[in-house]
């Protein structure tokens, strides 16, 4: 046994190595770099340098305040979409299940600088389909990346067209899992399909929905593609800024990975908690 | 209450016909078994009954109402599931309560049909538990008690016993003989089992490939089947068939000469005029009407080959034999036989064995498995 397993350790190794390399050592480091300013070389040991500067920053509460402000509205929306997604996928009246389930998960395969760049142009103000297309019903054309609030929109669409479908997918599996005789019975006890749908999936549906939640806030919280590539480095004038951008402002612009490190470890930290938070409010009642 | 009919009802799947136009007859308070092998159309059946499955052909009424196109749930019927389909997030209360609750049955009322049914299914103190907390025959309760609640003028089980073990099937057996002597509703009750189908039936229903072979009571199944094929599946273990000829006929009976039996010859009275000699029949004996040498019309020797002590009764499983003299057939070894003796507890291996066969105590049947009667 013992040869054995020293065996397989050393076939490990090469990815444990890797893995401490890039992902252990990275993660402690830079927790220890939170505690140092960075603005100077040589670095030196603050612990109050960046933690003091992070309870201060207009500049971080205004991208707490976007990242969180995305997060209730977007994710909510996002998962309600995808429940209604899967059950429509599940439907036994859908043809053409496999390309429905395909075009649903595509967007998440798109490279992200070309699902930005037509995202952008969906939306320009002067030849954009959005515009076209609102024009058609007699309403005015809007400045989607001129003003703060169309421009969340915009982010707030885009992040849901190319995730709701990934957990539409998830959720779909889920529902599958519901076996068929219990909605028989149900329509036999006169349930109707509504209702069926609130008393009986929901409920049983619950532990996926959690999962994608928890995911989804996850993601939210990083957000950077969109707020950098749609909306211009979380253009207007830090409208858009999430932490995710925060933090690569200060990292990789600015070079001051202190104060990166700190929102970083400030980001993981609110994931953590709202997903706890979540998991502690829908919680089986004993 | 209500009788159920079917009328030339048929079930197609595409192209494929599954169900060929059944004619049932179901008086109100009866207990009607559909039993069959699998994939011979019982749950299809009665699900078409249930509504769940849509009509291809033919007409279903209950009480007298026609209800092609009514909706399951205004057909008055409750239906239990072989899987039992318990609600898994819901208690056991809520389970039963559930379908009254959301049609915005009166509270009061929900608790006493609710109450009721615990009580009669003696479920009351699992009130707060829920399916998973549950044993099978915990769980078929309430499967069987959310039924009740509805209060449902025709019950409809499928397979409602195949998951429990043995012992408890025929406890449940029993209770759900109980429950319709105590409701004296309409029962229809979807089996493979025949012994499940003979304890509990007024009237079975054989089934085989969609097509209904007799309709009957038990008994009468057992005394008098119709074909082989309810011959072979009435009774338990299967009835024997030997391969034998007509030789010749002696008024009004038929002389039948066993094949693989060394040409031992029966007489068997016929109510028909007897086949022509020379032509093939089936000749059908149970294993519990081999009688012991001497006692029947003709005897047949054959060879122990295992041997199961059940305590009560044994069975021998015979397909060698020896030739042991003038009316006395030489087994061939074609034919596996299954002879009950009462507990004689022989020895198995290579035992021989005289038996004698009754005519009045065996069946013929012609090579498309007919009865001749
Ligand atoms: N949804 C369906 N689509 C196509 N064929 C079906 C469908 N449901 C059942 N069948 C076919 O109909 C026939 C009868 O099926 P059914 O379920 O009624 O059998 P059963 O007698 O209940 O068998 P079992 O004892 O195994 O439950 C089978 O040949 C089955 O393959
Ligand atoms: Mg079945």
């Amino acid at each position: 046994m013992r040869h054995q397993n020293a065996t397989a350790y050393r076939f490990l190794a090469p990815y444990l190595l890797i893995f401490a390399i890039f992902w252990v050592w990275p993660i402690i480091d830079s927790f220890m770099i939170s505690f140092q300013a960075t603005r100077t070389v040589p670095w030196r040991f603050a612990p109050g340098f960046n933690w003091g500067r992070l309870i201060g920053d207009p500049a971080f509460f205004n991208a707490l305040k976007n990242t969180l402000l995305i997060l209730v509205i977007q994710v909510p929306v996002m998962i309600s979409l995808a429940i209604v997604m899967a059950v429509l996928l599940n439907s036994p009246l859908l043809k053409a299940r496999g390309l429905f389930r395909f075009a649903f998960f595509a967007p998440v395969v798109v490279g992200e600088v070309a699902y930005s760049a037509v995202f952008r142009l969906m939306f320009n103000l002067n030849f954009g389909i959005i515009n076209k297309l609102l024009n058609s019903v007699g309403l005015p054309s809007v400045d989607w990346f001129s003003n703060v609030t169309p421009a969340m929109a915009v982010i707030m669409i885009a992040v849901t067209w190319r995730w709701a479908g990934y957990n539409a997918i998830i959720l779909l599996a889920g529902l599958q899992s519901i076996p068929e005789d219990v909605y028989e019975a149900a329509t036999l006890d006169r349930v109707s399909k509504l209702k069926q749908f609130f008393y009986i999936t929901l409920p049983l549906l619950k532990p996926i929905i959690l999962f994608c939640a928890v995911l989804s806030i996850i993601g939210t919280m990083q957000l950077f593609t969109e707020p950098f590539l749609i909306t211009e480095r979380g253009g207007p004038g830090g409208g858009t800024e999430t932490l995710g951008l925060l933090l690569y402002r200060q990292g990789f612009r600015s070079l001051n990975f202190g104060y990166a490190s700190a929102i970083a470890y400030t980001m993981a930290g609110l994931a953590i908690a709202i997903s706890l938070v979540q998991i502690w409010l829908t919680r089986e009642p004993k | 209450m209500a009788a159920v009919t079917l009328k030339n009802v048929v079930k197609r799947f595409g192209v494929f016909e599954v169900v060929h136009g059944a004619d049932i007859d179901i008086n109100d308070g009866e207990f009607v078994v559909f039993v069959g092998p699998s994939g011979c159309g019982k749950s299809t059946l009665l699900r078409m009954i249930a509504g769940l499955e849509d009509i291809s052909g033919g007409e279903i009424a209950i009480g007298g109402k026609l209800v092609n196109d009514v909706e399951p749930a205004d057909r008055g019927i409750a239906m239990v599931f072989q899987s039992y389909a318990l609600y898994p997030h819901m208690t056991v209360e809520q389970n039963l309560s559930f379908g009254l609750r959301m049609t915005g049955n009166a509270k009061a009322d929900t608790d006493r049909r609710v109450k009721r049914a615990a009580e009669i299914l003696r479920i009351t103190e699992l009130m707060k538990r829920r399916p998973r907390q549950l044993s099978g025959g915990q769980r078929q309760r309430v499967a069987i008690g959310r039924a009740i609640v509805r209060e449902p003028q025709v019950f409809l089980f499928d397979e409602p016993l195949s998951n429990l073990d043995a012992e408890l099937r025929v406890q449940m057996r029993v209770e759900i003989s109980r429950l319709h002597k105590e409701l004296g509703v309409t029962m229809i009750y979807v089996t493979h089992d025949q012994t499940e189908a003979m304890t509990l039936a007024d009237r079975i229903v054989v089934l085989n490939g969609g097509d209904i072979e007799q309709i009957g009571a038990p008994l009468d199944l057992y005394d008098d089947p119709a074909n082989r094929f309810v011959a072979g599946f009435v009774g338990s273990p299967k009835m024997n068939f030997l391969a034998a000829k007509v030789v010749g006929a002696d008024g009004g009976a038929a002389i039948v000469e066993l094949a693989n039996h060394g040409g031992a010859r029966l007489r068997k009275p016929l109510a028909d005029v007897p086949p022509a000699a020379g032509t093939d029949v089936v000749l059908g004996v149970r294993p519990e009407h081999f009688f012991d040498a001497g006692q029947g019309d003709c005897d047949i020797a054959v060879k122990a080959d295992v041997a199961e002590h059940l305590g009560s009764v044994s069975y021998v499983y015979a397909n060698a034999g020896a030739n042991a003299g003038a009316n006395i057939g030489a087994n061939t070894g074609q034919e596996e036989l299954i002879i009950e003796r009462e507990a004689s507890r022989h020895r198995a291996n290579g035992d021989h064995l005289v038996v004698s066969i009754k005519a009045g105590r065996s069946l013929l049947f012609d090579t498309t498995g007919a009865r001749i009667r």
